[in-house]
């Protein structure tokens, strides 16, 4: 059979959903059912920082509930994820080793940025209409409950992505505690986000035009869905105005019913409408479109992407590595160095592959580390491995975990500063485990010999060719120039790396005439 | 011009009398001298039993409204006790009908016919009465229980419907007072007892005559004074009826203490009854005169539907109509491959209900099935759905299947088959808190070769195969990934998870029905505005809802044609200069009890057709849900349209709403008879020919000849 079945479950701080899937041979993506439940898990680890027994017991009903469903539809494979409720819950390993003996589902935890960029691939995941969208100035405004995210595409790709403390239920609490009339409540928002926003403008926006936003939320989407009947269209940014108008002029109940949603959500509406009309106008969009699309739909992207089921025609890995350069940008990194430097760690990299056995996703960390390898310059000279370790943990950068940022931090960190070693680093800031910690060792040897080679930041070493032979790396570089001191340089890093790999790097200087 | 207003009381007419009226209709076909005799037996007896439900829920809620001291008026402006009032008297008149139709025209007929129904056991032969004696002692006095009321022994509990003799009886060489003694005529025995004649006529007479003939055996201490049989009915129904306004609910639930728990509401007594007797009572059981129904003849004609199963009057009967198969779907075909060649459309009970029960079966066994789902609401006795579906839990499948405990009167019944699928393995949901769920949808999923495809069947009719025969409904199966989407989000839904942010071809009660209605009639509207064609065909069971009723008064008003089929209750007036002159209400009463919804809406000429499970009543549109789906094939779109258009044409069994009220009868003069039931009959009976002739190969045998000669 050509099709294939998946189920993506999302265990969110408010609901649980979980929509089934079907891959077909075609390139095909279909959702076949879609169950969801409310489910309030957020207010207790919020208030308390745990959850309940009894929502645990709750959420495990649930989830067996879905296991059930999945059994119906022969689901051949799933992804369960928690966000923000689970992942700030104290006893979240707890919780998750319960309900996977309870219901045998297997709840990961996803990072913020993890799930911002699956929020990003559900988009993604309308295909056509998403990639006509982004061949614009587009940004992706992604309002959650406890913060919103930005992301800006210039050029169809994403260039930066920014965290704001701005979501809704954040901005209701404060409006409940600012003990905010219904006619304040507009200008009250406008008030809260202004400030943070303005700071965004004139350090990530600057004098971008953007022409679109493509909004994903929980309030404003359905509404668009519901209007649009899921034809996936766009509205004028005008549309916006004319939902705060009605939100204005009529009471929660009236609007409960005329727009058929529950009349607790009604504040919420308010809110995400106020701040979606807000950063609109600072943008300056004319248009928006709110797909509908949840993160089930990016799981199952993402999933379809990963098992080759699905060729995506948006290249996330491009996303990320323009993500990286921006924030080299912004640290004044040298762009010329860091060409050279990943060319080079790319031709080591490949090279030794039969040696290392890392993959792909090794290799786009190596990428990273290569183009964000000085950006601590920007803060101290004498300590740049320190520096650097701490600004990349402190930037979000879409489409990495905290686990996979967490090595490129390392690799950049250990470029400059002396290798720690799995015991010393145990004690530490940081907590890598024996993979994360390899993956670290054998990327920072080959960066650091990379770095070795363009010591002199001349870019000397145009064309470098390597070729492993038995016990030996020949890197044969292609300069008229003197390259004494990168020989220099060159072996004290060789011995770091056949430390690691047990090979020995030879440098030899081909000079073509 | 003022404005008229649309919901003025004066324009609607109140739902219990419109009942009483259908009722009449009911009774009018056991009137008709056209109709074979046996089923004009079956007739009065269903205008008999109709009446025992309507007091018992009907009567029963004005009775708890009036305890309540709840004086809100209802759609026509009538107070509870003003509706009370006038069912009295509606009702009063209409049980004399019942009775001089029964003695006048059908017992001479049924004597000339060979069955003579003996009234009064003194007007039994010697002989007659002497096997009769031997028949109550040998098997009717062992199941006796005889009560005698005396200052010791209080009033007993009189059954509610359970049919008794009361007698006054005055104890042998006592002091000549008078005493009550009741026994109730057992609902275990037959209560038409054959008696021994020569030759093919038959003789019957009733149990509880029998029982009075032989009275004075029960109470051997006394002298029987006079013996009567009896009849009362209580209100005692513990749930209150959906059909009420929520703030009537709040109000009862405060004066519960105050509500009468078992009060009666009707006595029927055999004319001619002692004045004594009859005057205890009525003060035991403290009912008014109004409520007291002195019947000339057999209480309780529910009876007459054993007399019809008698044996041996099949020429007083019309012949059984046998269902027919539907061509798309020939026995032993694979129903799934016959979807999926296109929509089809079942109209029972002229077509068989078997390819829906065989749908099931199939699914049941089908590898490929992954899972079933389904909504059952009233279902046969052993019904061979639920075992398929029970079939289908074994086999492995994720069987779903929401059973209705709240359908009236059905509620223990139901729960015994529930529990059992929960047995077999099926997935049992019991509804939504607050909403009976009304709607009649499956839906199988199957894993195909190109992934998971949907097959639902909806239909205006329940999932019982006994009814099916009987009832007439529409089904419509179909492979649509816009209904399998649709139905996949209904069963979600039923099952307490989130409703989808919108719907692609469904519509659901309680939340978004009424609207879409609302839409359609005010389409119809518009168009008439614009000078456009506009029409509305609706045909239903029940009309009361009365926004709906206001939208179709302001489309009339707008010059939209509307033709109403309404069975039963009609809350609409036709007729009234500037509100309703474009309406045309028409009843269809006949073999077959109509039961299909079918909505035609002209659309400016590109008309749309829906059918459903739901009436215009605000139960069905509130407080239930119910599912409206639109047939889009156009060739089936032709076939309901065709339906529709022959009852519009029926002559023979339609009855028409007049401005004043009443029904009529269609005028033949100068039309064509047609009785649109038969028609349909025909039809099937020669679709289903048709597809059967060329299969019938004439056989012949074939001599092998010698090869290679």
């Amino acid at each position: 059979m050509s099709t294939k079945t998946f189920a993506a479950i999302d265990v969110g701080s408010f609901e649980s959903c979980m929509k089934i899937f079907e891959f077909s041979g075609k390139n095909r993506m279909r959702e076949i059912d879609a169950v969801r439940q409310s489910i309030d898990l957020g207010s207790d680890t919020y208030a308390n920082g745990k959850i309940s027994n009894e929502k645990v017991e709750e959420l495990c009903r649930v989830l067996k509930e879905f296991a059930s469903i999945m059994k119906a539809y022969k689901v051949e494979a799933y992804r369960a994820y928690g966000t923000s409720a689970v992942r700030e819950t104290e006893n979240s390993i707890i919780l998750q080793d319960k309900i996977a003996q309870r219901t045998g589902i297997r709840v990961e935890i996803l990072s913020n940025s993890e799930q911002r960029f699956l929020d990003y691939k559900s988009v993604a995941s309308k295909g056509e209409s998403f990639r006509r969208i982004i061949e614009e100035k587009t940004a992706i405004v992604d309002i959650g409950g406890g913060s919103i995210q930005l992301s800006l595409f210039d050029n169809d790709t994403l260039v930066s992505t920014k965290n704001m403390r701005l979501g809704v239920l954040r901005l209701q609490e404060m409006l409940t505690h600012l003990d905010a009339k219904s006619t304040q409540v507009e200008h009250l928002i406008d008030e809260l986000a202004s400030a943070q926003l303005a700071t965004y403008k004139k350090l990530y926006l600057k004098d971008r035009e953007i022409e679109n936003i493509i909004i994903v939320d929980d309030y404003i989407s359905p509404w668009a869905v519901k209007s649009t009947k899921g034809e996936d269209t766009m509205m004028e940014t005008a549309k916006l105005e004319e939902l705060i108008q009605l939100l204005r002029n009529s009471n929660a109940t009236q609007v409960a019913q005329t727009m058929d949603i529950a009349e607790e959500k009604v504040p919420l509406l308010l809110i995400s409408a106020v701040l979606a009309r807000r950063i609109a106008e600072m943008m300056g969009a004319s248009r928006i479109w709110a797909p509908g699309s949840t993160l089930c739909d990016g799981i199952a992207y993402e999933y379809a992407e990963q098992n080759k089921m699905l060729k995506g025609e948006h290249d996330f890995e491009k996303d990320i590595i323009a993500c990286a350069m921006n924030i080299s940008k912004r640290y004044m990194g040298s762009r010329k160095r860091a060409e050279t430097l990943e060319k080079i760690t790319a031709t080591i990299f490949d090279n030794m592959k039969r040696i290392h056995g890392l993959g792909k996703r090794e290799r786009l960390y190596l990428e990273i580390a290569a183009i964000l390898h000085d950006c601590g310059k920007y803060i101290s000279l004498t300590d740049i491995g320190e520096a650097s370790y701490n600004i990349i943990m402190a930037t979000e950068i879409i489409g990495l975990s905290h686990k996979e940022r967490e090595i490129v931090a390392n690799v950049v960190r250990f470029n400059h500063s002396r290798f720690g070693y799995y015991s010393h680093l145990q004690s530490g800031v940081t907590e890598l485990d024996r993979e994360s910690y390899l993956t670290v060792a054998k990327l920072t040897a080959i960066l650091r010999l990379a770095n070795s080679l363009d010591r002199s930041h001349k870019q000397k070493m145009k064309g470098v060719k390597a070729l492993l032979r038995e016990n030996e790396l020949i890197l044969t570089v292609d300069t008229q120039q003197d390259i004494t001191l990168e020989r220099g340089f060159f072996e004290a890093s060789a011995e770091f790396f056949t430390e690691v790999f047990s090979v020995k790097p030879v440098l030899k200087q081909k000079k073509t005439f | 011009m003022a404005t008229t207003d649309f919901k003025d009381p004066a324009l609607y007419t109140n739902r219990e009398l419109s009942w009483v009226q259908f009722n009449h209709r009911v009774l009018n076909e056991a009137r008709d001298k056209n109709i074979p005799l046996f089923e004009r037996l079956k007739f009065l007896s269903i205008t008999s039993s109709n009446l025992d439900e309507f007091f018992m829920i009907r009567v029963a809620s004005l009775k708890d409204m009036v305890n309540a001291g709840y004086e809100k008026p209802d759609i026509a402006g009538m107070t509870p006790t003003k509706q009370l009032e006038a069912l009295d008297e509606a009702i009063h008149s209409l049980v004399a009908t019942q009775y001089s139709t029964y003695n006048r025209s059908l017992l001479p007929q049924l004597e000339k016919s060979g069955l003579s129904v003996v009234r009064f056991h003194e007007d039994l032969t010697e002989e007659e009465s002497a096997y009769i004696d031997s028949y109550f002692e040998e098997n009717v006095y062992p199941v006796l229980t005889p009560m005698a009321v005396d200052s010791s022994r209080p009033f007993p509990l009189i059954r509610n419907k359970s049919l008794n003799i009361g007698a006054m009886v005055c104890k042998k060489g006592g002091d000549g007072e008078l005493e009550f003694a009741t026994v109730q005529v057992p609902s275990v025995l037959s209560r038409i007892v054959q008696l021994p004649t020569e030759g093919k006529a038959k003789k019957i007479i009733f149990l509880e005559e029998i029982i009075e003939r032989n009275i004075h055996k029960l109470f051997l201490n006394y002298d029987i004074v006079c013996a009567h049989p009896y009849r009362i009915m209580r209100n005692a129904d513990l749930t209150i009826e959906e059909d009420e306004a929520a703030d009537l609910l709040k109000e009862i639930e405060k004066q519960i203490k105050k509500r009468q728990w078992g009060e009666a509401i009707r006595l029927e007594v055999e004319a001619g009854m002692d004045k004594r007797l009859l005057k205890f009572l009525k003060k035991e059981l403290k009912i008014g005169e109004s409520r007291i129904y002195a019947i000339d003849g057999p209480l309780d004609l529910t009876v007459l539907m054993k007399m019809y199963g008698l044996e041996g009057f099949s020429r007083l009967k019309t012949p059984k109509f046998e269902p027919q198969a539907v061509p798309e779907l020939p026995a032993g075909c694979n129903i799934f491959e016959e979807i999926r060649k296109g929509d089809i459309l079942l109209h029972h009970p002229y077509q068989t209900f078997t390819p829906v029960v065989e749908f099931i079966r199939q699914a049941a066994r089908d590898p490929e099935v992954l899972a079933i789902k389904q909504t059952l609401y009233r279902v046969s006795g052993n019904s061979p759905i639920i075992a398929a579906l029970a079939q289908a839990a074994e086999n492995g499948k994720q069987v779903t299947v929401l059973v209705e405990l709240k359908a009236r009167f059905d509620e223990e019944n139901n729960i015994v088959w529930a529990r059992m699928l929960e047995k077999a393995g099926c997935h049992v949901i019991y509804g939504l808190v607050g909403l009976k769920t009304h709607s009649k949808i499956t839906l199988v999923v199957r894993r195909e070769e190109d992934g998971i495809r949907r097959y639902v069947h909806l239909g205006t009719g329940n999932y019982n195969d006994a009814t099916a025969k009987l009832y007439t409904d529409v089904g419509l199966m179909t492979c649509a990934e816009t209904i399998g989407e649709d139905a996949t989000a209904v069963f979600n839904m039923l099952s307490g998870y989130s409703e989808p942010l919108f719907w692609n071809k469904l519509s659901l009660a309680p939340l978004w029905l009424k609207d879409k209605f609302l839409y359609l009639i005010g389409r119809e509207k518009k168009y008439a505005l614009e000078g456009r064609p506009a029409r509305i065909i609706a045909k239903m069971n029940s009309l009361c809802d009365r926004d709906i009723i206001a939208a179709l008064y302001e489309a009339s008003a707008a010059g939209v044609k509307i033709d109403l089929i309404v069975r039963g209750i009609c809350c609409l007036k036709v007729g009234i200069p500037g509100v309703s002159e474009n309406i045309t209400v028409r009843s269809i009463v006949g073999n077959f009890l109509e039961h299909s919804r079918i909505f035609y809406f002209e659309n400016n000429e590109h008309y749309e057709i829906y059918c459903g499970s739901a009436d215009w009543m605000p139960r069905n549109l509130e407080r239930r849900v119910e599912i409206l789906f639109p047939v889009d094939r156009p060739e089936l779109k032709e076939e309901l349209f065709h339906i529709l258009k022959n009852q519009l044409r029926d002559t023979v069994k339609a009855s028409v709403l007049q401005p004043d009220g009443s029904y009529e009868k269609v005028d033949k003069r100068g039309k064509q008879i047609f009785n649109s039931q038969e028609a349909f009959c025909k039809e099937a009976t020669d679709r289903a020919k048709e597809v059967e002739a060329p299969t019938q190969v004439s056989r012949r045998f074939v001599p092998e000849t010698p090869q290679g000669l």
